[in-house]
């Protein structure tokens, strides 16, 4: 899909690529679009068209990532976005998750501990997950916005983007699809077995397009503030 | 992506982007089209396991490309033969290249298919991982050294596709190694 821009269609974006959905809500937007645009919708939830446009484009687009661009969006914007962000995986994702584990398990033959081990796993991703988004909640985030309060607006940071490590919540992820793709074995139903991996890729594909505004935009800038008001 | 890194280097920018966007979309294939500094800047440590060049890069370039000539494909426009070297024609339609391309790269594939089954001690340094071991203690335990104990921990996360230390005592877990 070309880039979406102010006169996109949501229903057309959504059409494209349903995991959206999830990112509207995070700006208020409920299905039940109609034939708004994206100019429209902004308008009447009251969202900056230019950072709404720009998150979706880099959550659609795994090779768009308009770094100077996003940089250049006030921290509190950033963090607003990666607060309901985090809300939406404590709520939604990680229940969602744990229930499809349940039901999987509930069904499957008890001699199977092959599934009890793997939501072991998930259980440690869940919690490096949930202790990370305490941290952002109680620390991070907070000091970031204050920081930018201190700072006058329209200052021009310093902001360093650098290369960031490989992320170790990704990672757990990934080894967790892997593990269910590759190495699950035993009898267990096929059907609540899907579920689980859907539901899991798509806390994946979630937390990477994310991790990329974490990591390579509101973490510069939150050096860059530091350093700013030192 | 599949780790084939491939280099496009043709005079006709058409062509290269075309056979860029094939590469990348249709084979998957870690594809850059290189520019003129391209041999200026030539790294041997980031060697292209295939290139694909025209004519005329080839003749300017003779000395670089004829020991590399068992993964470099000639961009030619008609059904020709160049000495012995792998040609692509690039006039035939779409389905005809897909299928061109794809015998080109099948036959480029590394022998590398190798068995994902772990050797034994390969299984003895996931266990010791499982328990929580660190490189340096493996490597005292099994009396290796720390390289080598780096070179099983590579192996088992390509063999296993996991990654992580917790993932690698879950599987271990699972399969009964501790």
């Amino acid at each position: 899909m070309a880039l979406i821009n102010r006169d996109s269609k949501l229903s057309e974006v959504i059409l494209h690529d349903p995991s959206t959905i999830t990112v509207l809500d995070r700006f208020g937007i409920a299905l039940g679009v109609g034939d708004a645009t994206v100019s429209d919708s902004c308008a009447e939830h009251n969202i900056d068209v230019n950072f709404f446009t720009a998150i979706l484009n880099t959550f659609i687009n795994e090779n768009y990532f308009p770094q100077e661009a996003l940089a250049k969006f006030s921290a509190t914007e950033i963090v607003d976005y990666l607060s309901k962000t985090n809300d939406y995986y404590e709520r939604n994702v990680l229940p969602n998750i744990e229930r499809h584990f349940a039901f999987l398990i509930g069904k499957a033959p008890s001699h199977n501990n092959n599934l009890v081990l793997m939501r072991q796993f998930f259980e440690e991703v869940k919690t490096e997950l949930s202790q990370r988004i305490s941290h952002d909640r109680e620390h991070w985030f907070p000091q970031v916005c204050s920081k930018a309060q201190e700072t006058q607006p329209n200052t021009a940071l310093e902001v360093n983007i650098e290369d960031i490590p490989n992320d170790a919540i990704e990672d757990k992820i990934d080894d967790l699809i892997n593990m269910l793709i590759v190495h699950l074995k035993g009898d267990y139903d096929h059907n609540l077995g899907y579920a689980v991996v859907v539901a899991v890729l798509s806390l994946k594909k979630d937390i990477k397009q994310n991790n990329r505004i974490r990591n390579r935009i509101l973490r510069p800038i939150s050096q860059a503030l530091t350093v700013g008001n030192e | 992506m599949s780790d084939v890194k491939a280099i496009i280097l043709t005079h006709n920018t058409l062509e290269a982007k075309g056979l860029w966007q094939l590469l990348c979309e249709s084979f998957d294939i870690d594809a850059h089209i290189g520019n003129e500094n391209f041999f200026a800047m030539f790294n041997s440590s980031a060697e292209p396991d295939i290139f694909f060049i025209d004519q005329v890069t080839l003749v300017a370039n003779l000395g670089f490309f004829l020991p590399r000539k068992a993964k470099t494909v000639i961009l030619v426009n008609s059904n020709i033969v160049v000495d012995d070297m792998k040609t692509l024609d690039v006039t035939v339609g779409d389905s005809q290249m897909i299928s061109d391309l794809n015998a080109i790269l099948e036959a480029d594939k590394k022998e590398d298919r190798s068995s994902s089954m772990l050797s034994a001690r390969e299984i003895e340094v996931l266990r010791l991982i499982a328990m929580g071991y660190i490189n340096k203690e493996i490597a005292n335990e099994l009396n290796i050294s720390i390289n080598t104990v780096l070179t099983h921990r590579k192996n088992l996360t390509s063999k296993l596709g996991i990654k992580s230390v917790s993932g690698l005592s879950f599987y271990a877990m699972m399969n009964g190694i501790v």
